[in-house]
């Protein structure tokens, strides 16, 4: 009989795989959804239903945080550096090894989390070498969801509130990683108020200063967002 | 109670701070309101507060709730002065965020949840760094802050399982605990700019967003440290070679930043490189309470801990201050600031002082006791060393400050205050200003133009006309990419439109005969809030002057610092309590048996890996020594 934890440990490294390789970043957030909501099932005892459901909206927010940063179109992941193949075998066997490895003895958690934990962690070690945010972001989370998966393996700690902050731990990851990578924002007024401190840069782009006269200028920002009405002209 | 009201006030605050980002008076109301509130729940944690989420418990102890209500009330101050120095929209939001995050870390019994929270609440620092891709070879601070993320978030959370000491197969756990130990101390390292990762901190000036560093450096390394310090009781217990070189490692980096960073804040020109460089130099303390090994670091590293927080966040808000008062945060543009607000000196000396205290105080005898404790006898001599360098580069600031004015300084606004019947005669100057000219306006600007800029620009947040609000915001802006309120004042742009702006500001009605008289209505009204608006730069100095003196009680042992500093976190508990597995010959006869510096919990639930639901604890924590009074 399938067990539940093989299910689940199975489908998480496939999302993984996903996550990883992919280069549409629906693809990738897909991929993200599908591990974050596997991950909990590789659990003994099994999960209460609350819990499941929590770590499901996580992923859910997660990767709605992730499709919103990217939806544009003009962001996307440059995909495996070493072909989706190689990937694929690289995450089979940390799997096996995973498997039949034991570090720990006796196993508090089940064997299946172990495996998983182990694959997911040799799949982000990749990624994490480049200078692409988004897949360097993604394989965070990952590696995160692995490291998750072997606590559980090793030390069987999955108390309600470890649910919650590990779920907390991913969705921060991912947020982080598509504020970082969401497209800049050049309109000053719309970030950071103009009457102090504030950035002369963006991000690193200079906003450039139109020459033209103030009479010739659109309202922007937060001029209208104060109610002012455009000037006759 | 008080614990449930900080998490529900950081929560909706950063979400709702986040979701009304767009708009202007909301964010700030938000971001202020709920920090407020989370500074008056924070007071209230004590060592008997309780939270029980499912089957785990949230026990606060004094110290954390005088940690959180420190963090919380110098990002209160912080914000207060951003409301006059710019406002950043992500900047509260983050730091609710964070210190949610921090909240739960602080007082989770599990080590697993305590660590894994900390690590959560360094996401939150991906919220102040700017958005963009890098020009040329600028420094991409989006690429540093996403590793330092994965980095903290990988050994927080791979040290949650070395803490729990798993059953593992090979006799002994010492590899994994030197692994865990050197990643949490790097990843403490990279994440407080430790050298030699610093370049990521010295360039937080460019790459994130106003405030910034008092988040990214200050709040979540403060936080970590305190866990990593909690956490390394871990591997008191642990002596081998491996773990010796660990150390060695650690102590190398804590060496390198004291010195290094503090040599780095004293030949800087640039104000926010200079704080950043004394914020990562201080940090360095941190690291060698992490070296030290040892229970007795662990109360004088809190408490320095508490200090850092409130010395650290009032430097950031006092260079804030300092350039928004002078437009410019080049030092050699701050030639004698110290002349025009002279508070904003009192806080600089404030904060220096509560650094570095003196022989006796609480601060000074808890950085001696953390050099003395993680350092051999040949280099005590770094504690004389940090002295030196702190004093240095806090002195320089105050000579430039009283040397002759540069122009910058000459042509602000300085903290002489002003009263509101002058704002219309400044107003009615600058219209009279020739924009042609230019020059007079930048000869002798101080009475005239640069004084009614800033009173006349935050007049236009609620009255300019379009037209004259986007002509403000471009000449501000101009005025910041020359570095120089002079410049402004000689902007022909600036300089009509700040006539503009003023116009409708001084003629409300229609204009009155000319022999008539001056209509006085309501006197008070307007008055008083032109008043508020001239002097700003006194107001913000006051609240840096409050953030100073805060960090000075501190460091003094005020608001029961020291006493608080001998309660631990239950992560202390978690790293004492959890038993070595390492196979040990029984004894031949009943011995007593050694107790331990932290009482386990009462209950079993309390262990990492427990899962039924813990007691709350009312006594204290005990680390080293007995309480100096009150410890709850």
């Amino acid at each position: 009989m399938i067990q539940l934890t093989m299910v689940g440990a199975v489908a998480a490294v496939i999302g993984g795989i996903v996550a990883v390789t992919g280069r549409d970043s629906r693809l990738v957030a897909a991929g993200l959804f599908l591990a974050m909501v596997a991950a909990p099932l590789v659990s003994s005892p099994e999960p209460t239903y609350t819990a499941l459901v929590f770590r499901g909206l996580g992923a859910l927010l997660a990767a709605y945080l992730l499709w919103a940063a990217t939806r544009n179109g003009s962001i996307s992941s440059e995909g495996s550096a070493i072909g989706v193949p190689a990937e694929v075998v690289a995450a089979a066997a940390a799997f096996c090894v995973g498997w039949y490895v034991v570090p720990v003895k006796p196993l508090a958690g089940p064997l299946a989390a172990q495996a998983a934990g182990i694959a997911l962690v040799v799949l982000a070690l990749g990624p994490l070498a480049g200078r692409n945010i988004l897949r360097g972001g993604v394989a965070i989370a990952v590696i995160a969801l692995g490291i998750s998966l072997l606590m559980e393996a090793w030390t069987a700690s999955a108390s309600s509130l470890d649910q919650i902050v590990t779920t907390a731990v991913m969705v921060g990851i991912v947020g982080a990683t598509g504020l970082l990578i969401s497209p800049t924002d050049v309109d000053l007024a719309d970030d950071v108020e103009t009457d102090g401190l504030a950035d002369e840069e963006v991000g690193g782009q200079a906003v450039s200063e139109p020459d033209t006269e103030p009479e010739a200028l659109p309202l922007t920002g937060r001029a209208r967002r104060l109610g002012v009405r455009e000037p006759r002209r | 109670m008080s614990l449930l009201v900080f998490l529900v006030a950081c929560g909706a605050g950063a979400l709702l701070g986040l979701a009304a980002r767009p708009d202007g008076w909301f964010g700030k109301l938000v971001g202020i309101g709920c920090l407020l509130v989370a500074f008056v729940a924070a007071l209230l944690i004590r060592s008997g507060t309780s939270l029980t989420v499912g089957d785990m418990a949230l026990v606060g102890s004094a110290y954390s709730g005088l940690f959180l209500a420190c963090a919380t009330a110098s990002g209160l101050l912080i914000c207060v002065v951003a409301l006059a120095a710019g406002w950043s929209y992500e900047f509260a939001p983050a730091a609710l965020a964070s210190f949610a995050g921090l909240a739960v870390a602080l007082t989770a019994t599990d080590s697993g949840v305590a660590l894994a929270a900390g690590a959560a609440a360094t996401t939150a620092g991906a919220l102040v760094i700017a958005k963009g891709v890098p020009r040329n070879e600028a420094p991409d601070g989006r690429l540093a802050e996403i590793r330092t993320i994965g980095l903290v978030a990988v050994a927080f959370m791979f040290a949650g399982i070395a803490v729990a000491r798993p059953p593992w197969s090979n006799p002994g756990d010492s590899p994994v605990l030197v692994l865990t130990f050197l990643g949490v101390a790097v990843a403490l390292a990279v994440r407080s700019g430790a050298v030699p990762f610093h370049v990521p901190a010295a360039h937080l000036g460019r790459t994130a967003r106003v405030f910034a560093p008092a988040l990214l450096l200050v709040w979540i390394p403060a936080g970590l440290g305190l866990l990593a310090v909690s956490w390394s009781a871990t591997v008191f217990g642990n002596h081998n070679e491996w773990l010796s070189n660990a150390v060695v490692i650690v102590q190398l980096i804590a060496i390198a930043t004291i010195v290094l960073g503090g040599l780095a804040a004293l030949v800087h020109d640039e104000l926010e490189e200079v704080v950043a460089y004394s914020i990562v130099a201080d940090a360095g303390f941190v690291l060698l309470a992490l070296a030290a090994r040892t229970d007795a670091a662990a109360e004088p590293a809190r408490l320095w801990l508490l200090v850092f927080v409130a010395a650290k966040a009032g430097l950031v808000a006092w260079a804030a201050a300092v350039s928004h008062a002078f437009g410019t945060s080049n030092l050699a543009g701050l030639r004698g600031w110290l002349r025009r607000t002279p508070l904003l000196g009192l806080a600089l000396v404030a904060i220096a002082v509560a650094t570095l205290g003196w022989p006796g105080s609480a601060v000074y005898e808890a950085r001696s006791t953390i050099i003395r404790l993680a350092l051999p006898g040949s280099l005590q001599l770094l504690f004389l060393a940090s002295i030196v360098l702190t004093i240095a580069y806090g002195g320089r600031l105050l000579l430039l400050g009283v040397l002759e004015p540069a122009a910058d300084v000459a042509a602000a606004r300085g903290e002489r205050p002003h009263w509101g019947y002058a704002a219309a005669g400044a107003a009615e100057a600058t219209a009279d200003l020739d924009p042609a000219a230019g020059s007079p306006a930048a000869a002798e600007p101080a009475d005239t133009t640069a004084e009614a800029t800033p009173a006349t620009r935050s007049g236009a947040d609620a009255t300019l006309p379009g037209v004259a609000a986007v002509g403000l915001e471009k000449g501000a802006a101009t005025t910041r990419r020359h570095g120089s309120r002079a410049a402004a004042a000689a902007n022909p742009t600036l300089a009509v439109a700040v006539a503009a702006a003023s116009e409708p500001a001084s003629t409300p009605e229609p204009e009155p005969a000319p022999d008539a008289p001056r209509k006085e209505s309501s006197p008070w009204g307007p008055r008083l809030a032109a008043t508020w608006r001239f002097n700003r730069t006194l107001e913000v100095s006051l609240v840096v002057v409050a953030a100073a003196t805060l960090a000075a009680i501190l460091a003094f042992g005020g608001f029961n610092a020291r006493a608080a500093s001998q309660s631990g976190i239950p992560l202390d508990k978690a790293a004492h309590a959890t038993p070595t597995p390492t196979p040990v010959p029984p004894p031949p006869g009943p011995t007593p048996t050694p107790q331990p510096t932290l009482a386990p919990f009462p209950s079993g639930s309390a262990l990492p890996s427990g899962s039924a639901a813990p007691t709350p604890v009312p006594t204290p924590i005990k680390t080293s020594g007995p309480a100096n009074g009150d410890t709850g």
